[in-house]
């Protein structure tokens, strides 16, 4: 690394963008960081967005843009931002960042941190575009003006709080950081006095505003009239708008709730109202002397219903002005079109024609994004056999591999002690992206004495597959000689198949005669031999040999050959290993680690195979530690999670919470829950949970309860809280009471197609009437080869002889 | 006497010494009892006999002659097989290859395939009845040669509907279930004014020097027209094919009983008009006659010496109605004002021929049937054949069943049902039938968990030669039940309505897909420009053989089935996938065909069948209370897709797969710098 930077010379410089947003204005400063004043600012504790890069032309692309969403921010910038720092850093180092400054990452990933932690990366393609850094850096400015909802419920709070002071504008932005975002952003800066602003991701409050179809990543904005509203009780009268989430339309939007009826005493053609100027239809109603009242009331309710969409504008037909004919009673303008008369009979009618109008609009864009849709049909929206078909130019090296056909495959599996053999299609994407691990585990196995990873292509030798009753893909089989098939029921992995593989060449169970044995199985040598593949040991322990479950155990050890590391120790001695415990023999005794206190359980006399869950059972640890490999066999005990998210760094204090959690679990407390924790740093997917679970990713350690099959609320152990046993138990005790408000859903989302499918039905109809339509009934019906006999029968008759007059007739001599 | 008379007296001879010896052993009990009576060793009943014998059935195979497949001692007369043997694929994919293979029968044995007997691709026809006997020979299959019945009726057998068949010796058969599969022996003849004068094809000569520069007209443009005419065409100085439909060729039409284009050299040289040629008429209208030679009235008698054929006949085709005198009866001497070339100078047959041969293939014996045991005719195919119900029954014989080339009236002129290698997959079908009905063995499946479906589809369409063979006639079944399915192989499409009773397989509300391999419209020119779709959104419009599936949310109706839209094998579904043509018939490219496949799929079962990898799902499981399938069948399972970083580097560039930050942190970087990390615990396993 450091040779090839001085080798090509590279200038690295460390700069750094610090701006701040003070009460006045946005004043910007370029930092230029040393990994010195990185490390500084990491200690801080303040907000600040950073870049790594190298100089050169791209710094100066990078700089340029920064400077534009800068300078805007300064113009936006509002009296009641506090002095909270951004600083925005391009810097990097050949030497000392070299997490940051190495490797493909480089140049293609911006940071938003708070102190060292990293709130969010961004990818430089989507961040350094003026859009995403605006609403990105005023996402966080605003993290406190902006109310952030989740619920329906969150979202009535604020709308009672603000009832009678002041309206309300609600925004849902599907994804964080793209233009709606932005829009929604910067209205808050500009409006965030006048109105409070509302932020939501969740799908439930798009639910409760009437939207339909809440799956589609559509941005929404709504308006509340809550400042008007008589009686606190009354709801406030929201009002979506129609048109896409951008800054004009957000402003044009929220001028056109703040006046919705207008007066004139002109002519409709020289009424100039600030519909006109927003590209917004503007309704003319004529209103007399005589039904003035009648005609207000008409107008404002009309005013109410087309809010946002049109601008109403009452006419006295009595001002000298006004010239329009008595036969009409009202008129419209569209923008850039004259004004068109027409005669009002019911208010209904104008809403409709309106709103008609408009829907058109909206179906014509919905056209268009349809075929956009049909055009991508030929992209693949499938990650596993996308990522697969990436590779097709890859050409694998089975070299490792043994390639079975009908003639090798029988000699192949009793040669050796364990014969892997993979059955695959080469159509199927799972089964060749599974391949690729395959031939990782191979490569780290080779040269390795008995074992052998072999594979079949089911594509081609169908016969094997079907006599070893092959009928899902990929499957893994072990042979071994004089033993029937084992299915490989783990992971495709290259991780778990390696680990079993190895694990299958233990020998199971450990017959194990004496304690000294038991304690070098347990702990000693015995142990450390397999310690790499299992820290967990498990021991069975009879008094004797003839023990009636013994020969259950083996049985049993034998099914979890792979899986597990068992022992046996079938003695007298045995009773000493439950010495003092409330267990009798035989007995199960768990090891999870030298040093760890063993569990031991009682051992009933059953069939090998409730043996085996059983002790799948008492393996799984107490307080895992998820991870995308282990998540199912936790998943699976159905109980609530209890779920504590830790940093990359293993800070102090996801220490303290961890051991917080451990001693809540070992007083029994916490029974009837699943605790567990995600390693961020391990699991980078726990982010996406994080915020999935609440929309944002909040300071680490975080506390979480996700009742995944009995509800859909995730609720969030408040932060400004110490996470200590005791706070967690009242917070556990407060959720189940139904005092606290949850902080996101877990949506019960059907799986439906991805995709409208491609309907060749409704093709046919359209462009061969009849091909597809079933026969009327009264035809004359029948199989096939009557309609074939019928076809070909008419040239037969066109060509028959006649038998009368002509006896031309069989020269038909038809030149085909 | 002809060839074939003389030797079925021969075989009936011999038949009789075999049938004597026989009854001798078994003293005088004439009557013997079976539950399976398979008639006739030919292909179809070997067929029938090897499934039978494999479910360990109480059967009996009954032939005349002392061989199977006599038919082919016989047939065809120039000896050459038009049936595909290709032995050479580039695969060695079992099933795959029986695409390519015509001639053999199907059985468990990998090697008792017709490549053993002749490399050739167009065998020679006495290898195939070797071929037949080395099959029954190695399965062992029970036959009894030599049992040749002359009657067959009814009888109650404890209530069922039975038969009792009677061979020349007076021994009879009693069974409960009877399969014909007699094949078809008769020649097919057209009754007009001088078809004694016509020879037929089971009886002409077949060495070509016999027709060294004589004039031959052929009745019929079937391939046992043009392979007569092909073997004399070197020889003969005029050949003229007649018959009423004009000539269909296989490749155009995709039916193999068309004109094959191994057979079709006449179409060469009259083209190139070289003398031969093709002629379209009724055959009922026409008359043979026979004149001497310059049968014109003779001015003088002066060239009579110079005449060397002189005093021999030769044949005029005329018509009918030319023959006829005032009084409506026909004429006795024939004079020119007799021929239509009298009447119409250029008439194109007006030139006397030397033979007169008919070529117009064959019919099923009818005549062995007793009253009620005897099906009826069928509607198509010109009633050659015995009318059979869409699951091989004879329509009204109960449990009498008709096999081989004799049950093509189901798909006459439409599919492979009357050659081995697409009967061999209707008499699988019937023996499955069979099976459900008399011993109530369901129609064997395969369940397969719904994420392993598009797999499983996919690896039918790209190797079952069932379908393949029998497009359109038999396709799979799947029977959908929620998050599992059944899958039925090679169902006879005509019989879905009564899926239930014939297959014991119970239908949920699911719905069922039903898997068909078509040609298509076939509306363009098939060797023209633009007869290929390679589009596969326009895959409906694909001309060859390609993978249909339909899609039912109940089982069609017989009425539906009636109704059914024109040239459709069924009716109208819910929903209709069509997987494009292939050129290579390799339907397994992730673009083209999976993926319009899988959302098809996706609709039917209103369901996301994406794959993810182990990550996604793990995302997915904790924050969706139901994941999507592919994550709850396999990951939840404990089988989740792991992958790894290459691969999801590509699915994140694609946009598919989640990026969450970097796996860079902070700390580490902190830990590099030297700052100060608490870490108190270790937390690696």
């Amino acid at each position: 690394m450091h040779r090839r930077g001085n080798r090509t010379m590279c200038i690295v410089y460390l700069i750094a963008f610090l701006f701040s947003l003070t009460s006045e204005q946005c004043s910007s400063k370029l930092i230029e960081d040393s990994s010195q004043s990185f490390m500084e600012r990491m200690h801080t504790g303040k907000t600040s967005f950073i870049y790594f890069g190298n100089h050169g032309e791209t710094l100066i692309n990078v700089l340029q843009m920064i400077a534009e969403p800068l300078s805007q921010c300064a113009k936006l910038s509002k009296s009641h931002l506090s002095d909270q720092h951004i600083s925005v850093s391009v810097n990097c180092s050949e030497d000392a960042i070299a997490n940051y400054c190495t490797g493909e990452k480089l140049m293609t990933k911006a940071y938003l941190f708070r102190g060292s932690e990293v709130l969010r990366s961004f990818d430089i393609d989507t961040v350094f575009d003026v859009n995403a850094i605006v609403s990105h850096v005023l996402f966080s400015v605003l993290f406190n003006e902006v109310r952030y909802v989740h619920t329906p419920a969150e979202l009535l709070r604020v709308e009672s709080a603000a009832k009678q002071n002041s309206d309300i504008v609600v925004g849902h932005i599907p994804v964080l950081g793209l233009p709606e975002h932005r829009a929604l952003m910067e209205a808050a800066f500009v409006y965030g006095t006048k109105y409070q602003f509302v932020q939501t991701t969740g799908t439930l409050v798009l639910k409760h505003m009437g939207v339909v179809d809440p799956s589609s990543s559509q941005a929404w904005l709504w308006f509340l009239h809550c400042k008007g509203v008589s009686r606190r009780s009354d709801p406030c009268p929201s009002i979506p708008m129609r048109k896409p989430l951008n800054t004009i339309n957000i402003h044009t939007f929220l001028q056109l709730m703040e006046a919705p009826l207008t007066e004139a005493v002109l002519d409709p053609s020289d009424v100039d109202v600030v519909h006109m100027h927003l590209g917004v239809p503007v309704l003319y109603l004529f209103s007399q002397l005589q039904t003035q009242q009648l005609d207000w009331a008409t107008a404002q309710t009309l005013a109410l219903q087309l809010r946002g969409e049109v601008g109403v504008v009452v006419i006295h037909r009595d001002g000298p002005n006004v010239k329009t004919s008595l036969k009409y009673n009202a008129a419209y303008r569209l923008p850039q079109e004259d004004v068109k008369y027409f005669t009002l009979n019911s208010a209904e009618g104008v809403v409709k024609l309106f709103k008609e109008e408009l829907l058109q609009e909206h179906k014509f864009e919905d056209e268009e994004e349809d075929e956009e849709h049909w055009s991508d049909l030929d992209i693949l929206d499938d990650e596993v056999s996308e990522s697969v078909y990436r590779d097709r130019d890859l050409m694998l090296d089975l070299e490792s591999v043994i390639e079975l056909t009908s003639d090798t495959f029988q000699i192949t599996v009793t040669q050796n002690d364990i014969t892997v053999v993979l059955f695959y299609f080469k159509w199927d994407a799972v089964c060749m992206a599974f391949i690729q691990s395959y031939i990782e585990v191979a490569d780290a196995l080779e040269g390795m004495n008995g074992v052998k990873l072999a594979a079949v292509n089911c594509g081609e030798w169908t016969d094997i597959c079907s006599d070893h009753n092959v009928t899902s893909f990929p499957t893994v089989l072990i042979y071994r000689p004089m033993a029937a098939a084992q299915l490989y029921k783990g992971m495709l992995g290259t991780k778990s198949l390696h680990r079993f593989i190895l694990l299958s060449l233990v020998s199971n169970p450990y017959l194990l005669s004496s304690s000294a044995e038991v304690m070098s199985f347990l702990e000693g040598d015995l142990y450390s031999k397999h310690m790499y593949l299992t820290p967990v040991r498990v021991l069975g322990l009879f008094s004797s040999t003839h023990d009636m479950g013994v020969t259950s155990f083996e049985e049993a050890a034998r099914l979890l050959r792979g899986e597990t590391i068992l022992g046996l120790f079938a003695h007298k001695e045995a009773e000493q290993w439950v010495e003092g415990l409330s267990v009798n023999l035989p007995a199960l005794l768990v090891s999870r680690s030298p040093g760890v206190p063993y569990e031991v359980y009682s051992l009933p006399s059953s069939s090998p195979t409730d043996l085996v869950s059983l002790i799948k059972q008492v393996e799984l640890d107490r307080f895992p530690e998820l991870t995308v490999e282990n998540l199912p066999w936790y998943l699976e005990l159905g109980k609530p999670l209890l779920l504590l998210f830790i940093g990359k760094e293993d800070s102090t204090e996801s220490m303290k919470a961890l051991a917080e959690i451990k001693q809540l679990l070992s007083s029994g407390q916490l029974d009837s829950f699943l605790p567990c924790w995600i390693h961020l740093g391990r699991t980078p997917v726990g982010r996406s949970i994080l915020e999935k679970y609440l929309g944002f990713v909040p300071p680490l350690p975080v506390l979480v309860m996700s009742r995944l099959k009995t509800g859909e609320e995730v609720f969030l152990f408040p932060p400004e809280r110490p996470l200590m046993a005791k706070n967690i138990l009242q917070w556990i005790h407060d959720v189940e009471n139904g005092q606290e408000q949850p902080a996101g859903l877990i949506p019960d989302g059907k799986w439906g197609p991805p995709v409208p499918f491609f309907d060749f039905l409704a093709i046919m109809d359209q462009e061969a009437p009849t091909y597809a339509a079933q026969r009327a009934p009264k035809m004359k019906t029948g199989g096939r080869e009557d309609h074939r006999e019928q076809k070909h029968g008419t040239p037969n008759q066109r060509q028959t002889p006649h038998p009368s007059p002509n006896p031309q007739a069989p020269r038909q001599h038809s030149e085909l | 006497m002809s060839v074939i008379q003389r030797l079925s007296r021969l075989l009936y001879v011999l038949s009789l010494v075999l049938a004597a010896s026989g009854s001798g052993l078994h003293g005088r009990n004439n009557s013997v009892s079976h539950e399976y009576c398979v008639l006739g060793a030919g292909p179809a009943g070997l067929q029938m006999g090897y499934f039978l014998s494999r479910s360990q059935r109480d059967y009996i195979i009954l032939e005349r002659n002392t061989g199977p497949g006599s038919f082919f001692h016989i047939y065809p007369r120039h000896r050459k097989l038009i049936s595909i043997n290709k032995i050479y694929t580039g695969r060695r994919n079992k099933e795959f290859n029986l695409r390519h293979d015509w001639n053999s029968l199907l059985s468990d044995r990998p090697d008792l395939l017709f490549q053993r007997i002749s490399q050739e691709l167009y065998p020679s026809a006495d290898d195939f009845p070797r071929y037949l006997s080395m099959f029954v020979k190695e399965l062992g299959l029970k036959v009894k040669y030599g049992a040749d019945i002359g009657r067959i009726k009814t009888s109650d057998l404890n209530g069922n509907q039975g038969y009792i068949l009677t061979d020349q010796n007076g021994v009879s058969y009693q069974c409960s279930v009877l399969l014909v599969s007699t094949g078809l022996w008769v020649p097919q003849q057209v009754d007009f004014l001088g078809s004694d004068l016509v020879e037929g094809y089971e009886s002409i000569p077949t060495d070509p020097e016999e027709f060294k520069d004589q004039a031959v007209l052929i009745l019929g443009k079937g391939n046992s027209a043009f392979e007569t005419a092909q073997s004399i065409l070197g020889r003969a100085s005029r050949i003229h094919l007649y018959s009423p439909s004009p000539v269909r060729l296989a490749w155009q039409t995709h039916y193999v009983g068309d004109l094959r284009a191994v057979n079709n050299e006449l179409l060469d040289t009259y083209q190139l008009k070289s003398l031969d040629g093709l002629v379209e008429g009724r055959l009922e209208d026409i008359a043979i006659v026979r004149r001497e030679k310059d049968g014109g009235k003779r001015r003088t008698a002066k060239k009579r010496s110079q005449t060397p054929t002189e005093g021999k006949e030769q044949l005029y085709l005329t018509l009918t109605e030319l023959l006829d005198d005032q009084n409506g009866n026909n004429i006795s001497k024939v004079t020119g004002q007799n021929l239509p070339g009298y009447h119409t100078d250029n008439f194109s047959l007006r030139q006397p021929y030397d033979r007169v041969i008919r070529c117009l293939g064959f019919r099923f014996n009818f005549s062995i049937f007793d009253g009620s045991a005897r099906p009826p005719q069928s509607s198509g195919a010109r009633g050659r054949l015995p009318g059979i119900t869409a699951c091989y029954e004879g329509r009204g014989t109960p449990n009498m069943f008709v096999l081989g080339t004799a049950a093509h009236s189901r798909d006459y002129r439409m599919s492979a049902g009357g050659f081995v290698h697409g009967f061999r997959y209707t008499v699988r079908a019937v023996h499955k039938i069979l099976e459900q009905r008399y011993h109530n063995i369901a129609w064997p499946a395969t369940e397969l968990s719904i994420s392993q479906l598009q797999s499983w589809i996919l690896r039918r369409v790209n190797e079952a030669s069932g379908p393949y063979q029998m497009f359109g006639v038999l396709g799979d079944i799947i029977l959908l039940r929620g998050s599992y399915c059944e899958y039925l192989e090679e169902f006879p499409l005509q019989a879905l309505p009564q899926l239930s009773a014939l297959s014991g397989r119970l239908l949920s509300d699911h719905g069922l897909l039903v898997l068909v391999m078509q040609y298509g419209l076939n509306q363009t020119d098939t060797l023209g420009p633009g007869r290929a779709e390679s589009e596969w959104t326009k895959a409906w419009r694909s001309n060859f053989l390609h993978p249909v599936l339909y899609y039912y949310n109940t089982l069609p109706t017989e009425k539906d089935m009636r109704q059914r839209p024109v040239s459709w094998p069924l009716p109208r579904p819910e929903a209709v996938h069509h997987m494009v043509e292939d050129f290579l018939t390799e339907w397994d490219q992730p673009i083209s065909h999976s993926q319009p496949l899988r959302h098809f799929l996706e609709h039917c079962l209103q369901t996301d069948l994406r794959a993810f990898y182990a990550e996604s799902c793990f995302l997915l499981s904790l924050t969706s209370r139901t994941p999507p399938l592919f994550c709850r069948q396999g990951y939840l399972r404990k089988q989740g897709i792991v992958g790894n970083s290459h691969l999801w580097q590509h699915a994140r560039e694609a946009g598919l797969m989640a990026d969450h930050q970097g796996d860079t942190s902070v700390s580490e970087y902190l830990k590099h710098a030297g700052a100060a990390v608490v870490s108190a615990m270790n937390f690696d396993l």
